[in-house]
């Protein structure tokens, strides 16, 4: 085989593409991953972080309410370092029809659900956040999970297995023969080098971009994208994720993540022309804490530090305008059979909680292109880093006594954290003091982990997510950038890019603690720092 | 407790006029919450040339030397600036190829001072430029902890080891013609980066570092040194949280730690500061200003609050209190006869004072005007 041939070649580099192509490269395929921009760009970052119990679908869908379900005890054994197991309340308001929670309940335990009713007085010994006012609680097990470090971990572990990644890497065409694909024609985004690459089948895994994708192959595909708004919350406010219990709407998830915590959802549907630069509307800034602080009273006077924006690629069967009603199940066509195009499978729809799932489905499909007979292991195998059940563990496996910068890094790093180079005080030295960030994790993700810009930085670190949202630490990770890539004059560039982006998400939400920081940043930047 | 003027908010703004006017025979007392802008000072007066006379004995009695000379200041960041009045350890250049070849020095560990970032804006303007890492035994300690290398406490260290910089430096040194070294030196001794450049034989370049500013630390402390020399009364750590108006007239205020011990004044000046200093205060609502409830100059659409493009001038940063053409900060569109804004709560309310350091100077020097008439 020539170094340009692989088994299957993976267009997308969200939580699926990492997820279709770790599984692959378990079952022995050569494969390769190609990305126009980093990883985890697409919804795989812009959603709650929500490991879902499936308790939100139970009543409207109970397919995906038992897919969630599975996938979630399924990722709380093989992807441990990733989640936080807090649990999860759906909480009934004095507005709330209470009758609901039986039928909710109900179709809960159909789907195999844990979902018990507790007392009012009961929900608020457990979450002291919780709207006082409640007249109803269940407590399910819903959780958290950081999709940065999850797609970097499966994406770690295809290349473990021998697969080979392209970030910014553009497909600027594909290499047709009558009624099969060959292979792509690529682009690097950022060299301008043109490259050509083969593989027998080829996996659309785009996400809402899969439609475009689809469409260069000459394939419609009925997407239809439907933007969703959340605010990050500068405290962790609540230790359990706060759900309302009623038919799903807007702004009635309030997940604890970290140190912060997020409100969502809204439900817009939007054109594709926007799909690349989504934007939060006042009004959405305003429905989502209005809504939120029924949640979670104190959140009216907390600090919201961002806002952000996703967009989901639901698959439509109609014109529904709000794209609720279509079901988020999971959706991967065979276009051989489907289009009569050989070579190319689109895996779409679903949700960041069933990846691992739907990355069955579509490896199970290639390989049953390709006449491989191995079973799907991804199941039952811990991702790189989470062989520990939790970072406590890790942390005092390799320090005497951590400290809670240690304790910070193996939270993000698992068991990869032993690996962080410390052989000096400077390696420990810390570039981002609100995540807690060394130079060592810095260096190491540089090394290791395909970062070209500040912005591929934070997603595999964290560096800029906190409370000063990149004013201390983006100059000084500048630095390390520069110096590793041998080039100040793009880094200039990159630190400006960075700001600006964390500027995106702060001006929806600027007035009081946020307007302040940014009066900071925006002037030590200007004119004491001179960018 | 009775003063002649009773100043709210202790930074630039506030210590000028409280200095001037002690100096003029008033007694004042100054409120301050401890932090103010002048913890990121970039050393440079914005949109000042030559300083005013008063200016000059203010800072000359409290022992801070300025300078000004028409051309360009170094950045931190590698970039060149427009000169302005600047103390006197930020170098001007009249043009920004101020040297032939460079030695760029920092301290190993050190991330808060950007080596790489100004040689290669040094070498784009066509210096050639080496960068050299000190390994000082005495920084060991701060490296420890792994927050603690920062420019403050390298500064506390460098007010002790400087001359060991000095011949480190000398050793360093080969042809170059300049040094340019990180600006963590005279926190406290202020003859120090004086005595830094007559010990090494290169012209040496004091460029700043990412805040707090070391300059901007040292001259808080000098500034509020002289004023209470003067005789001036320093409320630390406290805050105006109330005021007791009558008609166009402020009577007193109510500070957090002197409860209902009022402060008297014949005057008052507000010298809070802009909102990162809360001076004003905002939600999603309005921007307003917190002690007086005076009237303030914003666009009530939230949405023209910002420009999206970070780097852009941001409408925020113009808003401030409104004031007549004397600096009377007005309520309800009426001038209160004894109450002044000035420094950073005006924002750019009136252009022609300037902006930043410029704009705190000259405008407590035009109130302190005023109340002397």
């Amino acid at each position: 085989m020539n170094a340009n041939e692989f088994d299957v070649i993976i267009i997308g580099g969200g939580i699926t593409g990492a997820g279709t192509q770790r599984d692959c490269a378990m079952r022995g395929l050569r494969t390769l991953l190609v990305e126009r921009s980093d990883i985890a760009t697409g919804a795989t970052g812009r959603n709650h972080g929500l490991l879902h119990s499936g308790a939100r679908y139970a009543v409207n869908d109970p397919e995906s309410a038992r897919e969630c379900i599975e996938e979630n005890m399924i990722l709380r054994r093989i992807a441990a370092h990733c989640i936080d197991e807090t649990d999860g309340l759906f909480i009934t308001l004095p507005e709330d029809d209470l009758a609901y929670q039986a039928r909710f309940v109900e179709a809960c335990k159909r789907a195999g659900i844990a979902a018990e009713v507790i007392d009012p007085s009961e929900a608020r010994r457990l979450e002291p956040s919780v709207n006082p006012e409640l007249i109803g609680a269940v407590k399910v097990p819903d959780g958290s999970v950081d999709p940065f470090r999850l797609c970097a971990a499966n994406m770690l572990d295809a290349k473990l297995h021998g697969g080979q990644v392209r970030l910014y890497t553009e497909v600027t065409g594909f290499i047709r023969e009558g009624n099969t694909l060959k292979g792509i024609h690529t682009r690097h985004l950022q060299s301008g080098e043109e490259a050509d690459f083969y593989a027998p089948v080829i996996v659309n895994a785009c996400g809402i971009w899969g439609h475009h994708i689809a469409e260069m192959a000459g394939i419609k595909i009925g997407m239809y994208p439907a933007k969703g708004a959340l605010l990050i919350f500068a405290h962790r406010v609540n230790n359990v994720v706060i759900n309302r219990c009623r038919k799903p709407s807007n702004a009635d998830i309030l997940v604890p993540g970290d140190t912060v915590c997020v409100i969502g959802t809204t439900s817009t549907h939007i054109p594709f022309e926007e799909c690349d630069n989504v934007a939060v509307t006042p009004d959405e800034v305003n429905l989502l804490i209005t809504e939120g602080v029924k949640l979670a009273p104190s959140l009216s006077s907390t600090r919201i530090l961002r806002a952000y924006a996703g967009v989901r690629p639901l698959v439509s069967a109609d014109d529904d305008p709000t794209g609720r009603n279509i079901s988020r199940g999971i959706v991967c066509l065979d276009h051989e059979v489907r289009d009569g195009l050989k070579g190319f499978v689109t895996i779409t729809g679903g949700k960041l909680m069933t990846y691992r799932l739907m990355a069955e489905m579509a490896t199970d499909l290639v390989c049953k292109k390709l006449g491989v007979d191995k079973a799907c292991e991804t199941a039952a195998t811990p991702l790189p880093g989470s062989e520990e059940s939790s970072y406590e563990a890790v942390a005092k496996k390799i320090w005497e006594a951590p400290s809670t910068a240690q304790k910070a890094m193996a939270s993000r790093l698992g068991t990869r954290a032993s690996r962080i180079r410390n052989n000096t005080p400077y390696d420990d030295a810390l570039i981002c003091e609100c995540e807690e960030v060394s130079v060592g994790e810095i260096n190491a993700a540089i090394e290791q982990m395909d970062v070209s810009t500040l912005t591929d930085l934070r997603r595999r670190t964290r560096i800029g997510m906190g409370t000063c949202q990149g004013e201390f630490c983006a100059c000084r990770a500048a630095s390390l950038l520069a110096k590793a890539h041998g080039c100040v004059e793009k880094e200039r560039a990159d630190l400006a890019n960075f700001l600006n982006e964390r500027w995106k998400g702060n001006y929806p939400i600027s007035w009081g603690d946020t307007l302040r920081e940014a009066e900071y940043t925006q002037w030590v930047y200007k004119h004491v720092l001179g960018l | 407790m009775k003063f002649d003027t009773v100043i709210i908010g202790g930074g630039l703004a506030g210590l000028v006029a409280g200095i001037s006017l002690q100096r003029k025979g008033q007694s004042t007392a100054i409120v301050s919450t401890g932090q103010n802008a002048l913890h990121f000072f970039s050393g440079s007066f914005e949109s000042m040339q030559e300083a005013p006379p008063e200016m000059l004995s203010v800072f000359g009695d409290a022992g801070i030397r300025l300078h000004y000379q028409e051309g360009v200041r170094l950045m931190p960041l590698g970039s060149f600036r427009p000169s302005c009045l600047s103390l006197e350890d930020i170098s001007l250049f009249s043009s920004p190829q101020f040297a032939r070849k460079v030695l760029v020095v920092n301290f190993m560990g050190y991330h808060d001072f950007f080596s790489s970032f100004l040689a290669e804006g040094l070498e784009k303007q066509g210096m050639q430029c080496r960068i050299r890492l000190l390994n000082l035994p005495e920084l060991e300690k701060l490296e420890q902890s792994p927050s603690e290398m920062r420019s403050v406490q390298i500064a506390r260290t460098m007010d002790r080891i400087w001359e060991k910089v000095v011949q480190e430096v000398r050793v360093l040194l080969k042809d170059e013609d300049t040094v340019v070294l990180p600006q963590v030196f005279g926190l406290q001794d202020t003859s120090v980066p004086g005595r830094i450049k007559q010990g090494i034989p290169a012209q040496v370049v004091f460029c700043g570092t990412q805040p707090p500013s070391v300059p901007g630390i040292r001259t808080q402390m000098l500034l509020k040194r002289r004023y209470e020399v003067l005789g001036g009364t320093y409320l630390m750590g406290d805050e105006a949280v109330e005021a007791h108006v009558h008609e166009a007239r402020v009577h007193s205020i109510r500070t957090r730690n002197l409860d209902s011990h009022y402060l008297e004044a014949g005057h008052f000046i507000l010298a809070t500061g802009g909102l990162f200093s809360k001076g004003l205060r905002s939600n999603p609502f309005s921007i307003f200003e917190p002690v007086f409830g005076l009237d303030v100059d914003y666009n009530p659409d939230r949405n023209a609050w910002y420009d999206k493009n970070f780097a852009a001038d941001q409408p925020y940063m113009a808003y401030g209190v409104k004031t007549d053409a004397t600096l009377h900060a007005l309520s309800g569109g009426i001038p209160f006869e004894n109450l002044f804004a000035i420094g950073s709560v005006l924002g750019q309310t009136h252009p022609e004072l300037g902006q930043a350091g410029g704009l705190a100077v000259r405008s407590a020097l035009e109130v302190v005007d005023q109340i002397m008439k």
